[in-house]
Order: C-alpha cells, then structure tokens, then sequence
C-alpha cells in the first residue's frame, strides 16, 4: 500500500478519480456512452503528441516543431490521397516517413552543429509550417477515401476504433523504454549525459533516435487527427505544443531527462481530456480550459519540486 | 540544465571581437538584399514601401529586445506574445468601456507588462524550474485569463489619435521607429554603463561565480524579467497604434521573431553576451526580407519557410565561425 501511494502517478490517479465522481454527479450527460465515445476520440491525438514530446524530453531536449511537423505530415497524406489517389496505406506510410525523415532531421542539425534544440526546432518548425501553408495555400482536402473517414468516426459502444493505434503505440513505447538496449540508453543520456558517454552510450545517435522517433509519432498524431477531423486541415497541430509539454510535465517527466514514464504521462492526458470535457459540460468558456491547462503544468512543477525537497530532506 | 549546456567559454575579448566582426557581415548581408529587392522591384525603395518597413521594423526590433534582455541572464520567455497582447486588451479596455484618458491607458498597459514580467521572474527564482517551462505555462495563463475577462472582443473605438500615430509620418519613417531607436538607446546605455547591466550579464554568464561575487542573480534575474514584460507591453503598443484597435489576436506570431532578432544579432543563447545593435540589425534583416518577399509576390505563404531557414543559416554560421575563431587563438595561443 505504501508503495502505491509512493508511485508519482497516485496523485493523478486519485485526481482523475475525484474528476469523474464530480463530473458525474454534476451532470448525468457525463457518463453517457456518446460522451464517453467523444472523450476517448479526443484522447487519441493528445496522448500520441504528448509521446512524442516525452522521447525528446527524455534525452533532455525538446521539441517545439511537433505541431508544424504534424500538419505538414497531415496534408501530405491528404493530399497523397486526394490528389494523387494513392492507396491508404501506402499514404499512411509515406506520411510517417515524412514524419521520421523531418524528425532526424531535428536531430541531426542539433547534434552536428551543437546548437540548442530550442533554437533547431524553432527554426524547423517555422520552415514546416512554412512549407505546409506554401502548398496548401490554407485549403484543407476534404475528399479523403471512405474507408478512411468511416475509421475515424466508427465505434464499438464507447469505445472508438481510432483508439487502437495509440494503445498499440503505448504498449510498443513502454516495452521499447524498458526492454530493449536502445530504450534504457535513452534514459541514460537524459539521466546523466556524461556519465552514459562514458560507460559507451552512442549519445549521439541516442539523440538522434529520440528526435527521430518523436518525428514518427507526431505523424502518427497527426494521421490520426486527419482521421478524426474526416478531412486534412493545415491547420492540424496548431495547438498541440502546450498540451504535448503539459501531459509528460504533469505526468512527471524531469525537464532535465532521463525520468520519463508511459503510464504517468497516458494518465496526465486523461486528466487533461477531462478538463476539456468537464468544461464543455459545464458550458464554461472555452478559454478556461487554456487557463486551466497553465495553472496545471505550474501545480505539477510545483509539486514535484517539494516532492523533490522532501526526498531530500529524508 | 541539459538543454542549456553552457558551451561558449570564449573570453569576453574575443566574443567582442567576434560580435563586431558578425555585426559588419550582418549589416552587408541587409546592404545586400536591399540592392536586390530594389532592383527587382523598384518599388521597394518608395516611400509607401519605406514607411511600411519602418513601422513594423519598429515593432520587431522591440519584440527582440524584449527576448534578448531574457537571454542575457540565461533564460528565455515564451510569453512575450502574451504579455503583449494583455496589455493591448487593459489599455484598450480602459480607453473604450472606462474612458481613460490615453497616456494614463497606456501607462496602466505598461504597468501590467512589467507586473506579469515580475511575476515569471519570481516564480522562476522562487521555484527554480526552468525559465521555458515556467513562461511556457504563464503564456497559456496569461492569454486565458485574457480571454476569459475579454470574452474576445475587440477594442475598435478606442481614441482616434491612437490610429492617427499609427499614421503619421516623419518623411519616409514612422514616429513609431523612433521609440524603437530610442528604446535600443537606453538599453545600449543599461548594458554597457550600468553596474545593472553588467550584473545581469554576469548571472548570464556564470550565475555561480556572479553569486560568489555579490552579485544579487536572484534580484537580477527578476528584473531582467519585469524589464522583457515592460518590452513587450511597448510592442504590444505599437502594435495597437498601427492597427488602430486592441485585438485579442495581437502577440500570437511573436514566438519566431522574438527569437530572430537578437539570434541574428549575435546574442549568445547560454546567456551572458547580448548585442542591442546586433538585435536591432537582425530585425531589419527580417523585416527587409518579409518586405523583399512580398513585393516580389512570392506571397505571405512561403515566408515562414524562409524565415526557418535563414534563423538555421544564421546560428550554424555563427557556430562554425566561433569555432574557426577559437581554433585559430589555440593556434596562436601554443
């Protein structure tokens, strides 16, 4: 019991709990199976972004083209579709190496000139979004394959099949980050990057990597996006840069590296998706979710900064 | 810190001499381009064109300024737009529903500015957390509240002499570059003549060796802070007179060009070094290029794109420079 409740993730947890109780004795709507269906859509993308922030805060960097990098890869592969009129899968695919390719990219510029992610990423992400509005001109493709569409709004009961991908793309997270040698070397060089150099870490290409496969899952984010939307706006991702830092910051993620978790982190999108909700229900101003979503990543780093001064007075 | 690894042990003789050097190349490249747009495009160089340059060159070069005063302790300030944008909704909403006479709305806008700049500079210091993450959420706290008070309306009927400054003209140039000019004045002489300056250079450079030195880096950082909100309360401003209006939109495009200026201009990242003139120059170079590209009728798509990729030009040169410049006083150092 103790150790349970000594687990980062408790707080959330009892946080998420307190929500749902609240929000269902407020309003009855709450646990109706369309609401329930419309909170775990909206879950999809977000917990895919926040992902693919993790991996790069995991090796200490971060990534602020991950929105831009998002709606170029959502209207490559609409425009793949429409346009072109390529099969879905070999669109999907092409649009998730478009998403890897521009996130080595971050990597490689940052590792080979040595100059701060922030500024890299900054940079790219300007050139994304450049190239993605020169194309498009800001008009979204709205005729994307049936098939395509009809996966992104079918639904067993509750449960919606968009949620599939980004259940798998946890599952396959948490077992890279635990099991295998390049998942642990990951969380070495964001633990101590000296340190990992010295005991033979390819820090390098360990960055690399990480930026690499942040790129792959804000593909992923945003083909699921295009799939929820039901048509490929160049506007998808425009929003996703407070919320991918707010889930892994809220789910504990040291800015510093190397102390990531998966379900930490799935957790905090939870707890987001609920304000979100809570807040369409309650019929407030959108605004106060943005609000809200500030003051949380501020109680989070709050917490876990007395968290950290109460381990150490111990 | 991994992500703000110092790495520039330069001495300040040499970054001195390196910021001169990159502020003539800088200032040839701007040189450059102005003879290239104009003779593409004759009508670059007409005085609709020059008075358009000039009033949004004023805004970006106080933008930068507001980021570069951050960077030189280290730090940085994802709020700026934000900060900005606030402080156009109070000084709008002071003009137009109370009917507050001008100056006293636009110092009330100013006061906010400083006041939200003060509160990311104390809970910086007080927490500890990194500076992006605590201006990354104030950002998102700031324009909220914003939002949720002003349920985004826009301020149109506020005094028309706000729009008529926006207008005037002093032959090509705007009364707005002037404050810019006069706001780059002052910090030149905060930087370099002031024992305020130099503190928040020295926290910048090496807050431990500033601490053990009496230097106050906590204080130091707060100020640097209120004095970047102060900054962006003044762009936000001008922005106001130029659009004639306080809208809810002002301040969401600033992230990039904050960040352009100052890069361009030579202001060191890991803190310690800034170049206001630098900052001033590396707006001029954006502001010239969004002209050049518009005139040309590439169109406003592609412009960001260009933007992306000149601030990556721009910091990779100014990486293989420093290190050809540290190789070569190793050389001649042995």
């Amino acid at each position: 019991m103790q150790r349970l409740f000594s687990q980062e993730w408790s707080a959330l947890a009892a946080a998420i709990l307190v929500g749902c109780v609240v929000l269902a004795l407020m309003s009855p709507a709450f646990l109706s199976e369309f609401n329930l269906y419309v909170m775990l859509r909206s879950f999809c993308v977000v917990l895919v972004v926040a992902f693919a922030q993790m991996l790069t805060l995991a090796v200490g960097q971060l990534n602020l083209s991950i929105g831009a990098l998002g709606g170029l890869v959502a209207i490559a592969v609409g425009g793949m579709m429409e346009k072109f009129g390529f099969p879905i899968a070999l669109a999907i695919a092409i649009g998730l190496l478009i998403g890897a390719s521009c996130g080595f990219v971050n990597g490689a510029l940052t590792v080979r000139t040595g100059i701060n992610g922030f500024i890299i990423t900054l940079a790219t992400a300007s050139a994304f979004a450049g190239v993605n509005l020169g194309i498009t001109e800001s008009i979204p493709f709205y005729n994307l394959p049936a098939a395509f569409v009809t996966f992104g709004t079918a639904r067993f009961f509750a449960l919606p099949y968009l949620l599939l991908p980004p259940l798998i793309v946890a599952l396959l997270l948490a077992l890279f980050l635990a099991r295998t040698v390049p998942g642990r070397y990951l969380l070495a060089v964001g633990g101590n990057p000296y340190a990992a150099e010295l005991s033979g870490v390819p820090r390098d290409r360990i960055i690399v990597l990480a930026h690499t496969l942040s790129g792959l899952l804000a593909a992923v984010g945003a083909v699921l996006a295009v799939a929820q939307l039901g048509s490929a706006q160049p506007t998808i991702g425009a929003d996703w840069l407070i919320s991918s830092f707010a889930a892994p910051i809220i789910g504990g993620a040291a800015l510093t590296g190397g102390h990531i978790s998966v379900a930490a982190t799935s957790l905090a999108v939870v707890l987001i998706v609920l304000i979100q909700n809570g807040m369409v229900l309650a019929q407030v101003d959108p605004y106060w979710v943005q609000f809200l979503l500030g003051a949380l990543i501020l109680a989070a780093v709050g917490l876990n900064r007395l968290r950290a001064l109460g381990a150490e007075g111990v | 810190m991994t992500f703000f690894l110092p790495s520039d042990t330069r001495s300040g003789f040499s970054v001195r001499l390196l910021a001169q050097s990159s502020l003539v190349g800088l200032a040839a490249i701007v040189g450059l381009l102005w003879v290239v747009f104009t003779s593409l495009a004759p009508g670059f160089v007409s005085s609709f064109n020059l008075f358009a340059i000039s009033r949004s060159l004023a805004i970006d070069i106080v933008i930068g300024f507001s980021t570069m005063v951050v960077l030189a302790t280290g730090g940085m300030n994802l709020a700026i737009g934000s900060i900005g944008v606030c402080s156009v909704m109070l000084s709008g909403y002071l003009m137009q529903v109370l009917g507050l006479p001008t100056p006293l709305a636009l110092a009330a806008g100013l006061l906010l500015g400083a006041l939200l700049g003060w509160t990311n500079g104390f809970a910086i210091v007080r927490s500890g957390v990194n500076s992006f993450i605590i201006t990354l959420a104030s950002a998102s706290l700031y324009v909220g509240g914003m939002l949720i008070l002003t349920e985004a309306v826009i301020y149109n009927e506020v005094p028309p002499e706000i729009a008529a400054f926006g207008r005037m003209r002093l032959g090509f140039v705007s009364p707005l570059l002037l404050i810019a000019l006069a706001i780059a004045a002052s910090l030149v002489v905060l930087f370099r003549f002031t024992a305020l300056g130099r503190e928040i250079l020295a926290a910048g450079a090496n807050a431990r060796a500033a601490e053990l030195s009496g230097v106050p880096v906590g204080r130091v950082i707060v100020i640097a802070h209120t004095l970047s909100g102060l900054l962006a309360a003044s762009a936000g401003l001008m922005l106001m007179t130029r659009l004639g209006a306080a809208m809810p939109s002002v301040g969401q495009d600033w992230l990039l060009p904050s960040f352009l200026a100052p890069v361009l201009g030579g202001t060191l990242l890991a803190g310690g070094g800034v170049s206001v003139i630098g900052a001033v120059l590396g707006a001029l170079l954006v502001a010239t290029i969004r002209s050049g590209l518009l005139i040309l009728q590439v169109g406003n798509f592609w412009l960001q794109l260009f933007l992306g990729l000149i601030l990556l030009l721009a910091v990779m040169l100014d990486r293989y420079r420093s290190v050809y410049a540290e190789l070569r006083s190793q050389g001649r150092g042995s």
